[in-house]
């Protein structure tokens, strides 16, 4: 019984294999043909994955806006920090704005219970992971400005490290009003 | 030599309802004990007369004609080969082959049937499949299905533009309102790819 089982492999193989060759022929140049029945890439679109997060992240914005409302900034800090670690489609746009976003409040929040070291390492983070310029990125310079101003300010005027801060506090500004000046730029354009 | 079984055997006939005497007893017995031995070790006497041994395999074809006698392992064996050769339609009931199946020739072609047709198929489509050239052909540029821009995930600068930091009261406050003001873009962001997700779920076609 082994041979006839073996040509029967060999041959249910060999119609796969001339089947599979007639789904997708190549053109001239190689490259497959598109479909004409091609329904939108599941990138591109807004799927059931990208509102969960987005429900989820404003979900946290809320907690921590209710939480600021009785003066708790480490709730509120601990909520915002859970948007950094939700899961969102991968290469989603609104994933690098929300998570922006949230970082900006973070050094602020930071910023307000005077952890300076903590809310610089927040933003700075969020600026290595920046692959576009957006309102956001422009934001998160100009927390990285406050944060800088802040410094300037413990370290007392004249101090070489206060000098130091508050040239890279306006570097920091100036950064973020050029990105937003070129957006706005971009988006008048007709 | 002359016995006394060939007394018996050549004497008058005794009358049926008359004694039997006490030879015609003791011949009786000891030919039940013969008949006794035979039939438990299956084998003969070496020596007996020739009345007895036609006498005792009387009685060993009547035993056998009643059931009681076992067939022996090999010839049990036999028999139930040739029944089974029989019964699935087997040739000649005198070729024993004792332990190997049997198996109709009507099934024995049949799977090689199958297997030689799939196979000239598989032969086929590989012979077209090596032989066949890509058709030439002029693709005209099909657009894939447009998507419209609201059900697209895309930056949200055009929705929430530029963003607004103006504070100027202690840094607690600050923040307090930072908090508000990032709770509500989210809000924004979320209340425009919901409609365009509703939209392109359960909206009409584009």
């Amino acid at each position: 019984m082994k041979k006839p089982s073996l040509l029967l492999a060999v041959a249910a193989l060999a119609i796969g294999m001339s089947c599979s060759s007639s789904v997708e022929q190549p053109t001239q140049t190689g490259t497959p043909t598109p479909s004409v029945t091609k329904t939108p890439d599941a990138d591109d679109v807004i799927d059931e994955q990208l509102m969960i997060a987005l429900g989820q992240a404003k979900n946290f914005h809320y907690k921590a806006k209710v939480y600021m409302t009785d003066g708790k900034v480490t709730e509120a800090i601990a909520a915002v920090r859970q948007i950094l670690s939700l899961r969102f489609p991968a290469n989603a746009p609104e994933a690098d704005d929300v998570r922006n976003d949230a970082r900006a409040l973070l050094g602020r929040l930071l910023l307000s219970q005077n952890q300076l070291d903590e809310a610089m390492r927040v933003v700075e983070e969020g600026l290595a992971a920046v692959t576009r310029e957006s309102f956001f990125v422009a934001n998160l310079y100009t927390v990285k400005g406050e944060i800088h101003y802040a410094r300037a300010s413990a370290a007392g005027s004249g101090d070489a490290k206060s000098i130091e801060d508050k040239r890279a506090a306006i570097e920091a500004l100036d950064k973020s009003i050029k990105i937003n000046e070129a957006l706005q730029k971009q988006l008048e354009r007709p | 030599m002359k016995t006394d079984d060939d007394d018996f055997l050549t004497g008058a006939v005794p009358d049926p309802d008359a004694e039997p005497t006490a030879a015609e007893l003791a011949h009786a017995k000891a030919f039940a004990d013969l008949v006794d031995k035979t039939l438990v070790s299956g084998r003969m006497p070496p020596a007996m007369s020739t009345d007895d041994r036609a006498l005792l395999e009387v009685a060993t074809v009547i035993r056998a004609t009643h059931g009681g006698l076992p067939l022996a392992p090999s010839k049990q064996h036999s028999v139930v080969e040739e029944a089974l050769r029989l019964a699935i339609g087997g040739g000649n009931a005198a070729t024993s082959l004792a332990g190997a199946p049997v198996i109709p020739i009507k099934r024995r072609w049949l799977p090689w049937a199958v297997a030689s047709t799939t196979s000239l198929v598989a032969a086929a489509a590989i012979v077209l499949l090596v032989i066949r050239k890509p058709p030439v052909q002029v693709q005209p540029n099909v657009p894939t299905a447009s998507i419209p821009l609201e059900w697209k995930s895309r930056p949200t600068d055009a929705l929430i533009g530029r963003i607004s930091s103006e504070c100027s009261g202690p840094a607690i406050e600050c923040a307090k309102q930072a908090t508000v003001s990032t709770s509500a873009r989210i809000d924004t962001i979320f209340s425009d790819r919901l409609a365009g997700y509703r939209d392109r779920r359960f909206g009409g076609k584009r």
